[in-house]
Order: C-alpha cells, then structure tokens, then sequence
C-alpha cells in the first residue's frame, strides 16, 4: 500500500492543564497528525484511573491514565506519553500495560524510550508517528507552539493576579476562556498573535478596584497538580474570588524557557537547601522564600497524594513559614478530594489571613 | 588531628554500604557511632517527627537520626541524585540531607554530606575527597582509605552474594524477596517476616543480593523504562533467581511510589510463581501480615503436591 495513502493517525496526549493547545498545535500543524483531543478531565476521569491504578502512584498517574482512557473511547489510535524525571520517567510503560491488558488496541508512543539525552533520537519518535514528517517544519512549528505555551503562562499568571478584583464578576474569566479556546484552534503563527493582543486589550478594559495593600497568595507546588485547574479544583480561582492576588511562578515556560540554572536559584536559598532536593524543589522554595520577602500574606503548597519530592519540601517550607511568620496552607489531592471539604479550608485561610493583616496594619 | 565521632544513623543505605563507609571512617582515624538496631521505640518517634505522608523507610530513618542527635560531632547523610545514565536514586536520597538539615535545624547538630551526582560529574570517588576534606584529612590518607574501604566492600559483597547461591541450591521451599535491602534487612519492618518464613521451613532469598551489574543488564528485560538503580537490581535479580524459587513476596513500605509502580509492573507480567504484594506501615503489628504469609505458604506448598 501507498504510504500517502495512508489515513492520518489520530493521536491523542492527555490533558494538561491548558497545554493541550500548543500540543496540539505542533502535532496537527508540525507533524502533520490529526490530533484527537480527550474529553475534557472530570472526576469520571479520575475514577476509571484510580481504579485501575496501582494505590500508591502519585494522582497525575491516575489522571493521565484515566484520560488515556477517554481518548481511546474517543477514537484515539496513537497515544503519546511524555518523559521527565522523577516518577513521570515511567508512568508511560506501566501505562501501556495497565491499558493493554484491560484489552485496548492502540499505538504507543513512550517519548521515555526515546530519551538517551539526544535530541536527535526524541526526532526518531516524531517520524514514528509520521514517517513523511520534515525536521524542519517540526522545528519551526515547535518555535511557535513554545511561544504559544509563553503566551498562555503570561495571560494566566495576569488573570489569577486580577480576577478576584473586577466590578463586573465574570469578566475576566470570559475574556480569559475566549483566549484559551482561540489557543486551541489556532493553525498559524499570526492566529496565535492577534488573539494574545486580542486578550490583552480585553483585559486592560475591564474595570478593576483593587485595594492599595490587597491580600497577597502565592502559590507554589508540584508540577501538574499546581497548574492544572481541574486536579487542584482550580483553587487559584476559588481564593482570588474572595478578594486575593494570585501569584505563581510555577509554569511551563518558567520552568522550562525562563529557568535561571538550578546552581543560579539555588544561591539564594543556601540557608535552606544545599542541593537540588527534587525536580521543582528549588523552584518553590525560592517562590516561597521570594514571596515571603515580599511580605506576601501567605502561600498554598498544592501537590499529589504520594509525592514524593514535594512531600520533602515541606519541612523546608514549614522553616521559612516560620522565620518570615508566613502562614503556609499544605494542600494534597487524591480521588477522595472533594470540593466542600477544600472550600472549608480555604475559607478558613482566608479568615486567618485577612484577620492578620488588620491587626498588623 | 583531632578524633572525631561520625554517627551513621542505622537506615536507609547503610544497609548497602554499612563496609564501605565504616571502613572508609575507622581508617581515617574517626570514631564510628551506629544507631542501634530499630526498635519499636525508634520507629514510633521516627512517624512523630517526620511528616506524616512520607515513607516508612524514610520515617524509621529519621527515627535513627534523632537517636544520635547530639552525641557525636557529625551526624554522616550522603546526598545521593544517581550513578549515571538510567541509574537514579528515589528523590527521597536526593531531599534526605537537606530534609534532616531543616528538620533538625534548632538542635545545633551537625551534619557531614558528600553528593554523588554522576551525571553531574560528581562520582564516589569526588565525594570521598570531599568527605575527607570536612574531617580535616589529608588528600593521601582520604584516597588510602578510600581505597581500602573500596577492596573491603567487594570483598563482603562477594561473599554475601556467594552464601546466597549457595541457598539457592538447597533443596527446601524457596521464597524470593523483592524489596529494598534496608526494608528485609531492618530489624523491625523485615526482619519479623524472614523471621516468620524460617520458622515455617522457607527459605528467604533476598532479590537485590545478586551480581550487580548482571542485575542491571537483566532489568531491562524485565522493564525496559525503569530507572531507578535499587529497583533495577531487584527486579534484574528476579530476572536471575526466578527459575530457582517457589514464590515472589514483594516488600515495600508504605506508601512507596516507585515501589508500587515497579512491582505492579511485575506482578502483571511474571507468569507462573505464586506472588504476594505486602506493604508495611508498621503500624498495626504483625499479625495480620503472618495470616497473609500463611495463606500464602499454604498455596506454595499445595503447588510443589506437599500439602
Ligand atoms: S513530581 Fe510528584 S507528581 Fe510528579 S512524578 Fe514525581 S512524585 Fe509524581
Ligand atoms: S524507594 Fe520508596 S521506600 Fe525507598 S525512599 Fe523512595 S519512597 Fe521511600
């Protein structure tokens, strides 16, 4: 048979907090693939993943499989799992097996087989799932989906930062989902700008009253949970709506584009940590320590059930809690995390942090 | 120089390298403290001290770390991160001598380090320098003992490796054990188990004592992906030893992730030997764990007609 003729494969990467746009972008416009998109994650999503998951993997595990699930359903044929360290290296295989065995037929692509540390051999995979695929194009689109992952960062950072402070409730959210979902079916270069500026003209329109001095959160924590709003129940919005600037630093692009060198972070946090403890450890104790030197009225540590790493911070973040007297809230999430029970506790944050700014001022 | 007492909290990898490191101290002139063997005692204010999601394994640890808080001059915590390309440690080595830094920061203890981070470019032998270094010791005498405490090491290595062959010929029930060595070897968490199958007639084998570098070659077979050193050995030792045992017990301790991701692999793909998977909290004592072996001896001797 013709390779040409061929149909397209339909391949699928699960959700990802909002990074599913520019996945998506580089694989139908780079790669030349049709790209399936999962449902979007939902607490079926985590069940069917909890289930057949073993207990004591992290939650992003359970999440992803459950998605891999969905796309399936959806008519996915080509699933494609990324690397990294940490556990994440090897979600994919356990993955694989945990779904061929329930019975699915598909094609895996495991980028963790395909890292040895050359770029050249991540390429390998690309033709895998598209033999006639150029490096070139792939490049180039590559360019423009990270610039893409750039813009969402920014308009996402800015929108926690102003949204509990606008006179017409739902503006911003609006205005914010319109730039997602134009994210999501963009195809070019130029659609990619004209809905940035078109995002950023709409949020400087809408009307704010933010007090002098407003309540200040920072948020620091694991690498999935921490940004995607489903997994931590879009907590940002939930405490921004009570009146709080949202702050994180933790994203893709500051992880990945903007990343000051782990020996460069580390220097300022010498009298906390002498190595880098974790993948994202630095980083957060950095955020954290930053945030407090700011006078920050307190930070949320958002992480998985099981995390390992993050769970070793946590005696780093109780010492800066305690020598900058910053309240810290220590939040994990597994399947039996439910709404009621995290509105409680922040709520009672709120209470705690808005009380202590009064008697301070 | 001036003698200085260097504790080893008894934990964690001083069960992999208990020759290495005691030998590497004693020739440079240092008096060694170990922790002694856990207690209930020790494990109870190890899960009170640390936080309350992490590890068993890690808890105990830091059990033993407080157990010499103050009664030697340095308290040895190595900084593990990996040994090369696909041979990482579990992040818990990576945090485990910053953790103890800040948990125990108001104590005025202090700690000694090295960091092995071969990917980084820092090997053992970089980090013996620098361990000799901290303790005022000259670059000649750091690199003999070293070096001696290198010889010893294999030398006990080899040994141990060579009795369990020898175990494995034996023609009695054999059950393989695939944990980490500081969970079946400590006192407290595994001991009561291999306890418990000796007492029954059953032969424990431990899966991580093995030839190592054979073990690594093997876990690729049996999980191309993993990278995790300690697991790769146990799991390449499962490669080597499973036509010469009656069953596979898998020990971790709760609640461990790359333990359960690796041995949830393995269960579904080991076809044909009788599998239990017990996770140890160390909390609600041993007799529900003893039910679970005994059931599962009885299946393993139905097997092999002896029942
Ligand atoms: S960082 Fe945490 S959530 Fe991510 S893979 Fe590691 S343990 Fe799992
Ligand atoms: S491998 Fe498991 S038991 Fe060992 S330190 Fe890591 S989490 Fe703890």
């Amino acid at each position: 048979m013709n390779e040409l003729k061929k149909p397209k494969k339909k391949v699928a990467f699960p959700r990802y907090a909002n990074y599913n746009a520019p996945i998506r972008y580089l694989l139908e416009n780079g790669l030349g693939v049709r790209c399936i998109l999962p449902p979007r994650l939902t607490h079926r999503t985590l069940e069917i993943g909890a289930k057949y998951s073993p207990d004591f993997v992290c939650t992003p595990f359970k999440i992803l499989l459950g998605n891999m699930i969905e796309a399936l359903e959806e008519g996915a044929d080509t699933l494609v799992m990324v690397y990294g360290i940490c556990k994440l290296g090897y979600y994919g295989e356990l993955q694989e097996q945990i779904l061929r065995d329930l019975g699915y037929d598909f094609d895996f692509v495991n980028l963790s087989e395909y890292d040895t540390g050359k770029v050249k051999d991540l390429f390998k995979a690309t033709k895998y799932v598209n033999p006639q695929v150029k490096f070139r194009k792939v490049l180039k689109t590559l360019l423009e989906a990270v610039k893409m992952t750039d813009y969402i960062d920014e308009v996402t950072s800015e929108y926690y930062q102003n949204c509990g402070f606008e006179t017409k409730k739902g503006a911003y959210k609006k205005a914010y989902q319109t730039f997602i979902s134009n994210m999501y079916s963009a195809n070019s270069k130029d659609e990619i700008e004209r809905a940035y500026k078109k995002v950023r003209q709409a949020f400087s329109q809408i009307p704010i009253s933010k007090p002098s001095q407003p309540l200040r959160v920072g948020v620091v924590g694991e690498f999935y949970t921490a940004m995607d709003q489903f997994s931590n129940f879009d907590v940002e919005l939930k405490l921004a709506e009570m009146g709080v600037e949202i702050h994180r630093w933790m994203n893709v692009s500051n992880m990945f584009l903007h990343y000051p060198g782990e020996k460069n972070l580390n220097v300022r946090v010498k009298e906390f940590t002498t190595y880098q403890m974790g993948p994202t450890s630095t980083a957060n104790i950095r955020s954290a320590k930053e945030y407090a030197e700011r006078g920050f009225d307190g930070v949320i540590h958002v992480k998985s059930a099981n995390c390992t790493p993050e769970i070793d911070v946590m005696p780093v973040l109780q010492n800066i809690s305690a020598d900058y007297k910053m309240p810290i809230l220590y939040l994990t999430y597994d399947a039996q995390t439910s709404d009621v029970g995290l509105m409680t506790r922040l709520e009672a944050f709120y209470d705690m942090i808005y009380m202590r700014k009064k008697v301070v001022k | 120089m001036e003698l200085k007492t260097v504790g080893i909290p008894r934990g964690m990898l001083y069960y992999r390298y208990e020759t290495l490191w005691k030998t590497f101290f004693e020739k440079l002139g240092a008096e060694i403290r170990v922790s002694d063997s856990t207690t209930h005692r020790i494990a109870e204010r190890g899960m009170s001290l640390t936080i309350d999601e992490a590890c068993l394994s890690i808890k105990v640890y830091f059990g033993h770390v407080n157990e010499l808080i103050g009664k030697c001059d340095y308290i040895f915590i190595p900084r593990i991160c990996n040994f090369g390309r696909n041979r990482d440690m579990c992040p818990r080595f990576h945090a485990m001598y910053d953790v103890a830094r800040n948990m125990f920061r108001n104590s005025g203890q202090k700690f000694l380090t090295c960091n092995i981070d071969v990917l980084g470019g820092e090997g053992e032998l970089k980090a013996f320098l620098s361990l000799g270094q901290s303790l005022g010791c000259s670059v000649k005498s750091t690199l003999g003992a070293y070096k001696a405490a290198k010889k010893e090491e294999q030398r006990v290595w080899k040994k141990k490796v060579q009795k369990q062959k020898r175990l494995l010929e034996k023609d009695v029930l054999k059950i393989l054990i695939a944990g980490h060595d500081y969970l079946i070897e400590d006192s407290f968490i595994g001991k009561p188990i291999t306890d418990f199958l000796k007492k029954s007639g059953v032969l424990p084998i431990s899966a991580g004592i093995v030839d190592r570098d054979t073990a690594l070659k093997r876990s690729v077979d049996m999980s191309p992906t993993c990278k995790w050193q300690l697991n790769r050995e146990i799991i390449g030792g499962i490669g080597m030893y499973k036509n010469k045992i009656d069953g596979i017990i898998f020990l971790s301790a709760f609640p461990c992730g790359p333990d359960a991701m690796v041995n949830e692999l393995m269960l579904r793909r080991i076809d044909g030997l009788p599998m239990l998977n017990l996770i140890l909290d160390g909390q609600n004592g041993t007799a529900g764990t003893e039910t679970r072996l005994e059931s599962f001896l009885d299946i393993i001797r139905f097997k092999r007609g002896l029942l």
